[in-house]
């Protein structure tokens, strides 16, 4: 269970990420903000992320470039993703 | 797996220099286009014992796929020196591949087995996946793409490995409806522009059979002539999540004459998330049946000069 209080939108995104993937056994609070969601942290891999792009535009209308380096850093973690979605949505 | 597990066993493929030395193939281009296409073959005979002699890692690569390939479909007729003649024809296909990226194969030597599938997939407007293999030159549809203007083609592969290869053609143009992307830079950012690529009607091109690079890569062992080798999901995965069908393109020589096969391995256009995985299973094997009947029909142009089964010892297999 996650000690750190989720704000509204990333709770939002949280189940977003958990709706893509069809993550059994997992709600919003389980996902810590900054834990990592790829590797170690949450165990995401390379298809889940392309799964996660195609979310993201789906859900908030986001457009990503192509710029893998700057895209790893928007998916970092929970907080990072949320706070793409806050700038970026066009929903 | 550590990857220095991996250097002490067998070598990943990736690991292993593919293409020779580029002054080498600028140099076996130029005795082609000086002294023709027999010359080169003379030439290559010699190129290919070199490299028989100098790459024993590709040398008992070749050999274990022919002893498979022989238990597989005992009426392969393998020609002498069965092992050399492999590296040769490679060198072929090495030609092939330039000639194809310099748009130089001339589309009359090239023959659509599948003509009304291939029509029909691009004219249908849905896109989709084509898997490609390491069986002859796929390069050779590129050329495809200079017939048809508008076939639209983005071709996901290991451009760091092939940079070599491809420093080749930094000074020509590609045609501009075929991009390239590098299979490591896949990430959320390129789903949605494989996404768009295959909204628009266009394709996108990936090799499935070879091991994925990246450690804890989605793959499945899957019985590939005779025993079980690892195969990437990537591709089928690919078109699951865009919902698009999926198409196997090989395009491999006999004599002067590049033979295209299309098939429809299957659609994903309208699968509903739980038929998912099934479909996966099925697909894949569906593929892996069609990869060893071109393996029988074009035994020596299937080019993976690395252990593709013998890494089942050194993997871990995945808990489900």
């Amino acid at each position: 269970m996650a000690n750190t209080e989720l704000t509204e939108l990333e709770r939002d995104v949280a189940n977003m990420i958990i709706e893509a993937l069809e993550l059994e056994d997992i709600t919003a609070d389980d996902i810590e903000p900054d834990a990592p969601l790829f590797g170690d942290g949450l165990g995401l891999d390379s298809i889940d992320a392309l799964e996660l792009g195609l979310a993201l535009q789906k859900r908030y209308g986001i457009r990503l470039d192509s710029d893998a380096e700057e895209n790893r850093e928007h998916f970092a973690s929970l907080r990072q993703l949320s706070a793409l979605v806050a700038e970026r949505r066009s929903d | 797996m550590t990857s220095s597990q991996r250097r002490r066993t067998t070598r990943h493929w990736s690991a292993i220099s593919e293409s020779g030395s580029l002054g080498g193939i600028r140099l076996m281009l130029a005795i082609y286009d000086r002294f023709g296409a027999r010359a080169y073959q003379g030439v290559l005979f010699f190129v290919g014992l070199y490299y028989w002699l100098r790459r024993p890692i590709a040398r008992r690569a070749s050999r274990e796929y022919q002893r498979r390939l022989k238990t597989f479909c005992p009426s392969v007729s393998l020609p002498r020196l069965t092992t050399v003649r492999h590296f040769t024809t490679f060198g072929t296909a090495i030609l092939d591949k330039v000639l194809a990226l310099y748009g130089r194969i001339p589309p009359e030597s090239i023959r659509v087995e599948q003509r009304e599938t291939l029509r029909n997939a691009i004219d249908s407007g849905h896109g989709g996946i084509i898997v490609v293999t390491h069986l002859g030159s796929h390069e050779v549809c590129q050329a495809l793409g200079r017939l048809r203007r508008d076939l639209k083609m983005s071709v996901v592969m290991h451009t760091q490995h092939a940079q070599r290869f491809n420093s080749l053609f930094a000074g020509i143009d590609r045609p501009l409806s075929v991009e390239m992307i590098e299979v490591s830079d896949m990430g959320p950012g390129t789903a949605q522009r494989l996404q768009a690529r295959v909204a628009e009607g266009g394709f996108v091109v990936i090799a499935a059979d070879r091991e994925p690079i990246e450690t804890g890569a989605r793959r499945r062992w899957i019985d590939f002539l005779g025993r079980s080798a690892p195969f990437p999901e990537g591709a089928f995965r690919l078109a699951t999540l865009l919902r698009c069908p999926l198409y196997l393109l090989v395009c491999a020589r006999q004599g002067q004459t590049h033979h295209v096969h299309f098939e429809l391995l299957g659609d994903a256009g309208t699968l509903s998330r739980k038929a998912r995985e099934a479909w996966m299973t099925d697909t894949m094997a569906h593929f892996v049946t069609r990869l060893e009947y071109f393996c029988c029909h074009y035994p020596l142009q299937w080019f993976n000069f690395y252990s593709f089964w013998q890494s089942e010892q050194h993997n871990v297999r995945p808990p489900h």
